[in-house]
């Protein structure tokens, strides 16, 4: 444990690592169909767009600059903002597809105390699907964000249901859609491991999501897989009460076959199914993972240009718990310095330490929290990385820090500058062998 | 000296639509808007009532009031893509954490930016102070103050400035009396921004709102005159500047992008200012010439062959270089007509169109004109009807309609992609060329390739000419993607929007928005 000493409060952060409440737009972007509608200033969601879609995401139709918004001018600030985001809601229904709309508060908003949910009502009562959602970008970062905007969904939109269960249906939550940059790509391996285990998977967000119409169902599945350290707790808690619906937390994504195969006997377990299905997946999928494997090991156990070893993870603490407990655990490669950018709220912290502390027999890691950017690099130039080429796994902004150490940097926590992400995935079977890839690509000198 | 327009003893700068009436939302021939934007009754500060007046404050020209929008740039954005990149100064935002989520936006502009001008490459470093629910509530001097202190022993900065975001202007934070403070303390200009995001329609008073704090507290205010330095307002540009003004002596000064504070501070020094779009660099341009006596320069901007011409001359003659630069003139069109006439046997027969901020639209059209690309219809994303120095010969909306003829559908429309669709339908248009977000995404869904101006300087000058003709060629063969995407691919609009051919219906038949659509949207058939 670091000694606690008095100093100076901090409060500053130079080089966010994540944006404000208002980015949930993204969240609603990412649900096929759903488009957000900004009640807040001109540059709000514009700028959330910058971080959050990092990597080059791109989006589809209703975010980016289509994004319906209310745009604040000082006549908002004045004399409230009801009357524009009556009209902007009444022409978005006319002007914009979409099976969902779900509008967004941001600061100005908030602090004038415009009452927005009466607005929004007037348009559930004609039979819109429409929600509400208060996220001032001062009350929360855009984590906080994600989960006000599915918790506000599922109690304006989904709504009360006291049916039947389906025993194989589960509904996934996981990374933070655009947020966890390699989310598309994620969801879809989630999706194909838990189907190929014998379940029907609500994905709910992302390309192979049903839309609207899986997320009317959610009510309906068995229990609620979390695959997160912490985002989203709240999220399968409140469905729990709500619909009597249990959930089963992992903690960390899946990377690589032996813990992928873990991952799904734990949810096939859970679950209560028969395991027949699943066992004959994972033989299937084990078998064509090793073969790439094996090919691999010629290369890694003779490359003798220099391959890293020791390596700092700078990241979120979805991507952060995942790929460095993948290549400790299964690489071999030694984690000596774990910096956590996304705040998470004390009550989680021990929980994250002590996967970091259990990253692999014998291999145990101390996590900083740090948001504030000139912190984090002045922790990562003072890391000693042995005489081997030094790397590490953060963002765009660690390339000062990278650098100076001389190290490889492979951006993978937002944001991300260098690379552009389409289907990209680093976990499960599949994303486990580009996440090698990537590594050793970078380490090739690619 | 006449009358002073700007008033640099205020910290805060009048936004761009009350001072010269700038509009976000209009449509018609860009010759109407020529004559209603009144450009030299406005320049002189004439009063009189009616949408066609004088500059008077109020005075605004007639504007189409849409009741739907999309999403945009801020004021508050501008001034950290300004301020922000500077290589040795240090901006604060004052405000909750995702005012600062494009940070890492301009921290990629500004290394491209870097490379373009030779200097080393650096990371952006805008420090926010983390507002709170509770700083919303109790006020965040103290943090702000916290923040000024570690902005200073980290990097020791030549200045530091603070900007203003929605949350800390409602709550009233009043930055002016911390800069004082602190500045008093730390002995570096501490500078605050007044560029909260609601405060102007139009993200451009960014610009203003930055160079205003430049003026008032960066620039020397007992100037050395350098004969031999000119300043260019730019952005991210390529230094085609420093060949194009080499034959008359001049050293260029780019203000404010990439700049340090030496090369703000010695912005008074120079010969004349310049710039390669009026929208941007008029409000600095007059500023340094009503306050330091730096002329500027009296001309159209850099586009097209006359138009060069015209901008070199009305250069030399401020600094007495007439003879040498009309023999530079003469050779430069020697040189450079074959090639032109080339490229205009390449482009025989293109079309094309410009979705750019308001000026620099001008100028491209000039130089796709000048090409022999027809250019049916542009989107400028404001207009201003007169610029900040009122000279005659910065028209330049007038410019383009007197040497280059009308053009046929001129929009004024803030980066509105829902509009898109309907302008491209009445026009017809082999490409595009955009800048900002949201725009190019719907016309490549429409087949139509897009060229984004991301090196604002690639067209000017005579070289210009010829780059943009080459980079034209590469990008119209880049329909083939568009194609695939318009036949995979759809729009996010109803129906009912796609077949509007008015992109301001709503504007010019606000009743419209009352009847029904006859299709399902949002979950409900509205019929």
């Amino acid at each position: 444990m670091a000694e606690k000493v008095k100093k100076r409060k901090e409060s500053t952060i130079a080089h966010s690592r994540y944006g404000c409440a208002i980015g949930a737009a993204y969240t609603v972007a990412a649900i096929n169909g759903a488009v957000p509608i900004s009640h807040a200033s001109p540059g709000c969601v514009d700028k959330q767009y910058a971080l959050i879609g990092s990597g080059y995401q791109g989006c589809g139709n209703g975010a980016g600059g289509d994004t319906p918004s209310v745009n604040f001018g000082e006549n908002e600030v004045v004399f409230g903002g009801v009357k524009k985001l009556d009209a902007e809601i009444q022409s978005a229904l006319k002007i914009v597809k979409g099976d969902l709309f779900v509008v967004l508060s941001g600061c100005s908003a908030g602090l004038i105390g415009d009452d927005v949910p009466s607005v929004v009502k007037k348009y559930q009562n004609q039979g819109y699907n429409i929600v509400h959602a208060d996220v001032p970008g001062f009350k929360g970062n855009n984590l906080y964000g994600h989960e006000v905007v599915v918790k506000a969904i599922i109690d304006q939109f989904v709504g009360d249901y006291r049916g039947k269960k389906r025993k194989k249906l589960i509904n996934v939550w996981t990374g933070v859609p655009y947020y966890n940059s390699n989310w598309r790509g994620d969801y879809i391996e989630l999706k194909r491991i838990l189907e190929g285990a014998g379940f029907d998977v609500n994905i709910l967000f992302g390309p192979q999501s049903g839309g609207i119409e899986e997320w009317k169902t959610i009510p309906k599945a068995a229990f609620n897989l979390l695959v997160s350290p912490w985002v989203g707790l709240d999220i399968v808690k409140h469905l729990e009460e709500k619909y009597n619906q249990p959930y089963l937390h992992i903690p960390v994504l899946p990377v690589g076959e032996e813990a992928t195969t873990e991952f799904l006997r734990k949810v096939v377990d859970f679950a209560g199914i028969d395991n027949t299905k699943a066992e004959k997946f994972i033989a299937k999928e084990a078998k064509e993972y090793y073969s790439f494997i094996e090919h691999f090991a010629k290369f890694f156990s003779e490359y003798w240009f220099g391959i890293p070893s020791r390596f700092a993870t700078v990241a979120d603490t979805t991507y952060g718990i995942a790929y460095t407990k993948f290549l400790a655990d299964q690489i071999g490669f030694i984690p000596i310095k774990v910096i956590i950018t996304d705040n998470p709220p004390e009550k989680y912290r021990e929980s994250i330490n002590d996967l970091f502390h259990h990253l692999s027999e014998g291999v145990s890691v101390d996590v900083e929290y740090i948001e504030d950017g000139y912190n984090i690099e002045q922790s990562l130039v003072n890391t000693d990385f042995g005489s081997s080429i030094p790397l590490i796994l953060g963002t765009a902004w660690e390339g000062d820090a990278a650098r100076a150490k001389k190290a490889l940097l492979i951006q993978v926590s937002t944001p991300i500058e260098n690379e552009v992400i389409l289907n990209r995935s680093f976990i499960g079977y599949k994303g486990a062998l580009t996440l090698i890839e990537r590594v050793f690509t970078k380490a090739v000198g690619g | 000296m006449g009358k002073k327009t700007i008033n640099l003893s205020m910290s805060e700068c009048n936004n761009r639509e009350m001072r010269i009436g700038s509009i976000i939302s209009w449509d018609g021939k860009a010759s109407e808007l020529v004559e209603a934007s009144n450009y030299e009754q406005r320049s002189r500060h004439e009063k009189k009532h009616g949408c066609n007046g004088g500059g008077g404050k109020a005075c605004q020209l007639c504007e189409l009031n849409m009741p739907f929008s999309q999403q945009t740039m801020c004021a508050n954005a501008i001034v950290a893509c300004q301020i922000g990149n500077l290589t040795d100064c240090i901006l604060i935002e004052h405000a909750p954490i995702g005012c600062s989520a494009n940070n890492i936006k301009y921290n990629i502009s500004f290394n491209i930016g870097l490379a373009r001008r030779g200097k080393a490459p650096q990371t952006v470093n805008i420090l926010n102070t983390n507002l709170l629910e509770n700083d919303m509530v109790f006020g965040a001097s103290d943090k702000l103050r916290r923040t000024i202190d570690d902005a200073y022993n980290r990097y020791h900065p030549k200045a530091i400035f603070i900007s203003m975001s929605c949350s800390t202007a409602i709550i009233g934070e009043d930055i002016d009396s911390i800069a004082d403070e602190k500045e008093a303390e730390i002995g570096i200009p501490v500078v605050p921004l007044h560029c909260e995001g609601f405060r102007s329609k139009h993200w451009s008073t960014g610009f203003d709102i930055s160079q205003h704090g430049v003026a008032r507290q960066i620039v020397n205010k007992n100037p050395v005159k350098q004969k031999d330095l000119i300043n260019i307002v730019a952005l991210w540009g390529t230094d085609y500047f420093t060949d194009l003004l080499k034959p008359l002596g001049l050293r260029v000064n780019y203000l404010l992008d990439m700049a340090s504070y030496d090369e703000l501070h010695q912005a008074s020094e120079a010969v004349a200012t310049a710039t390669f779009c009026h929208t941007l660099g008029s409000y600095l341009a007059t500023a340094l010439e009503e306050h330091y006596d730096v002329p500027q320069v009296n001309a159209p901007q850099p586009y097209g062959i006359p138009a060069t011409d015209e901008w070199l001359r009305a250069i030399a003659k401020i600094v007495g270089k007439e003879e040498i630069t009309e023999k530079y003139i003469e050779s430069e069109h020697k040189r450079i007509q074959p090639k032109i006439d080339e490229l205009r046997e390449k482009l025989k027969g293109l079309k094309g169109a410009v979705f750019t901020g308001s000026a620099y639209a001008h100028g491209l059209i000039c130089v796709l004109r000048e090409l022999g690309i027809e250019v049916q219809g542009s989107i400028v994303f404001h207009h201003d009807p007169v610029y900040d120095s009122g000279q005659d010969r910065q028209n330049s909306l007038k410019y383009l309609v007197d040497n280059y003829g009308d053009v046929e559908y001129f929009t004024v429309s803030k980066t509105q992609p829902f509009q898109v669709y309907n302008i491209l339908q009445r026009m017809e248009t082999d490409f595009i060329i955009i800048r900002h977000g949201g725009l190019a995404p719907v016309a490549a869904k429409l087949g139509v390739p897009s060229l984004p101006m991301g090196d604002e300087h690639f067209p000017l000058g005579y070289d210009g000419i010829i780059r943009l003709g080459n980079v034209i060629l590469d990008i119209v063969a880049r329909h083939k993607f568009d194609d695939v995407l318009s036949r995979h691919t759809t729009l996010g609009y109803t129906d009912w929007w796609l077949s509007q051919k008015d992109p301001f219906i709503l504007a010019h038949n606000p009743d419209i928005i009352n009847e029904p659509i006859h299709e399902l949207n949002g979950g409900k058939y509205d019929g």
